[in-house]
């Protein structure tokens, strides 16, 4: 039982990692087109079922919550609304968003109810953004002021009152704001980034190699 | 029977785009659009019912988005054409991979799920690898170590100049950065000045990220509001002011209804 539970899919894990990395390096049309396409396309067949076990999950947890009617479980029955609200559609239309110039009653859903709820979620962020900033920003060391005066110049840099404001202050000087924001992302913020980036790349290389080599195993949960 | 189900469906499609794109369906979008930006706005007061019902909907909504996706990008052009063609067979094993993942629910056989959770690892750590080794590691090195002149033009220019000057401060940044991460060694006398210096060139870019997400997030609520002001106006029959004024008054009431009720309960 050991061999099904366990060493076969590390064995998996160890082939298939080894094989990926190494497609990588053999210039062959067979290793590089082939092998590789056959995997991505075995990958987003699996990731579509995983998204299956996360949908499943999310009603299990709504179903019981109105079964079992526990505060606030109206609520629940208007995650089943929503998901039918966009699936009838999507088989009525066969996922067409367009017919032509003309809006699917998918791509009318998507318009009215998804992209709107989507879009309102991530703007009303920006309120909580600015209450943040303005916690975050009380200047208590230089540190935090070069934070401040990087986001100021970035924020006033992108909006034309930000623009009219510069001119009429520090226009004397010669020097735009779109420059001082451009010259902030290609060249400091660029050495920051590249930093960070050299950091994440080294992590993740040995945290893939500790994967392949059956160090880590952690995700087979347990027995 | 599928052929006849196949037109049933055509059909009710071919009259529903009809619908959608008469001025009932985009006056129904528009109330529609209109209530549930509303009821999304409305937790900026207090958390209440309106925003309950909008956050669910949108969660089940995302997931009807994605099952939608998943079932016409993935499941029928992927697994059921390719089986159905008899043109390839191979895409079962992916396919019982993935249903494999499902066993997780069984408590008693969920070791089975480790075989589809085992072929996403795999590809994951053997593709990052190279891609990362190319694309953050040695790509990142190699465009910070640039010769600070070009060979064959003049070095004393201006242009020149601050191009070398940036292209050294770019380098000098980076060298602190890593020193910031760099644990083995203890943060003290020269290490420390250098790591600190570090901080302000990450502290630089984290505002500048910032930056650029706040103004994405603003843009957003521009959108919002632009619509918001498109529902109000008379082809949607006033939907946003309509509903923005249900909304208040609902408040106002409740706000009326819990103060009698304390008082009540004192």
């Amino acid at each position: 039982m050991k061999l099904i539970k366990r060493t076969i899919p590390l064995a998996m894990v160890f082939i298939i990692g080894i094989t990926m990395f190494l497609s990588y390096y053999i210039p062959h049309e067979a290793s590089q087109t082939h092998y590789v396409e056959r995997m991505n396309e075995w990958y987003n067949i699996i990731v579509a079922f995983a998204f299956l076990l996360g949908l499943l999950s999310l009603f299990f947890t709504h179903y019981g919550k109105i079964k079992k009617k526990v505060d606030g479980w109206g609520y629940s029955i208007f995650v089943f609304i929503g998901f039918l609200a966009m699936v009838i559609p999507a088989f009525v239309s066969g996922g067409d968003l367009m017919i032509g110039a003309n809006l699917t009653v998918l791509g009318w859903a998507y318009k009215s109810i998804f992209n709107t709820l989507q879009a309102t979620m991530f703007s009303v962020l920006a309120f909580y953004i600015v209450s943040t900033a303005f916690r975050s920003f009380r200047i208590k060391s230089p540190q935090a002021f070069i934070l401040f005066v990087a986001a100021a110049l970035l924020i006033l840099g992108k909006v034309p009152v930000g623009d009219l404001i510069w001119t009429t202050l520090l226009g004397w000087t010669g020097i735009e704001i779109s420059g001082i924001v451009e010259w902030i992302m290609s060249v400091p913020a660029v050495a920051a980034r590249r930093g960070i980036l050299i950091g994440v790349s080294i992590g993740a290389i040995i945290i893939s190699m500790k994967i392949i080599f059956g160090i880590e195993r952690q995700y087979m949960g347990r027995d | 029977m599928l052929e006849s189900l196949f037109a049933f469906v055509n059909k009710i499609d071919v009259a529903s785009s009809v619908w959608v794109s008469s001025s009932m369906g985009m006056m129904l979008g528009g109330w529609l659009a209109a209530g549930l930006t509303i009821f999304m706005f409305s937790f900026l007061y207090k958390d209440n019912p309106f925003f309950k019902i909008a956050e669910h909907l949108y969660l089940g909504a995302g997931m009807g988005w994605l099952f939608q996706v998943s079932f016409f990008s993935v499941w029928m052009p992927k697994i059921w054409e390719p089986i159905k063609s008899g043109e390839d067979y191979l895409v079962l094993i992916p396919a019982l991979l993935g249903l494999s993942l499902i066993a997780q629910f069984v408590p008693k056989i969920s070791w089975v799920s480790r075989y589809g959770f085992t072929f996403v690892m795999g590809y994951g750590a053997g593709l990052s690898i190279p891609a990362e080794l190319s694309t953050n590691f040695l790509a990142q090195i190699s465009g910070t170590i640039v010769p600070l002149f070009s060979l064959g033009e003049p070095c004393l220019t201006g242009a020149a100049l601050w191009g070398a000057f940036n292209s050294f401060l770019i380098f000098f940044g980076l060298i602190c950065v890593l020193f910031y991460f760099f644990f083995s060694l203890e943060h003290k006398g020269a290490v420390k000045k250098v790591s600190n210096i570090g901080i302000y060139f990450l502290m630089l870019y984290f505002g500048a990220v910032f930056g650029n997400t706040v103004m994405g997030r603003f843009s957003l609520l521009y959108g919002r509001f632009d619509d918001l002001y498109k529902y109000s106006g008379s082809n949607y029959s006033y939907a946003s002011i309509i509903i923005f004024f249900a909304l208040v008054t609902f408040f106002v009431g409740s706000h009326f209804v819990d103060k009698k009720k304390k008082l009540k309960a004192k």
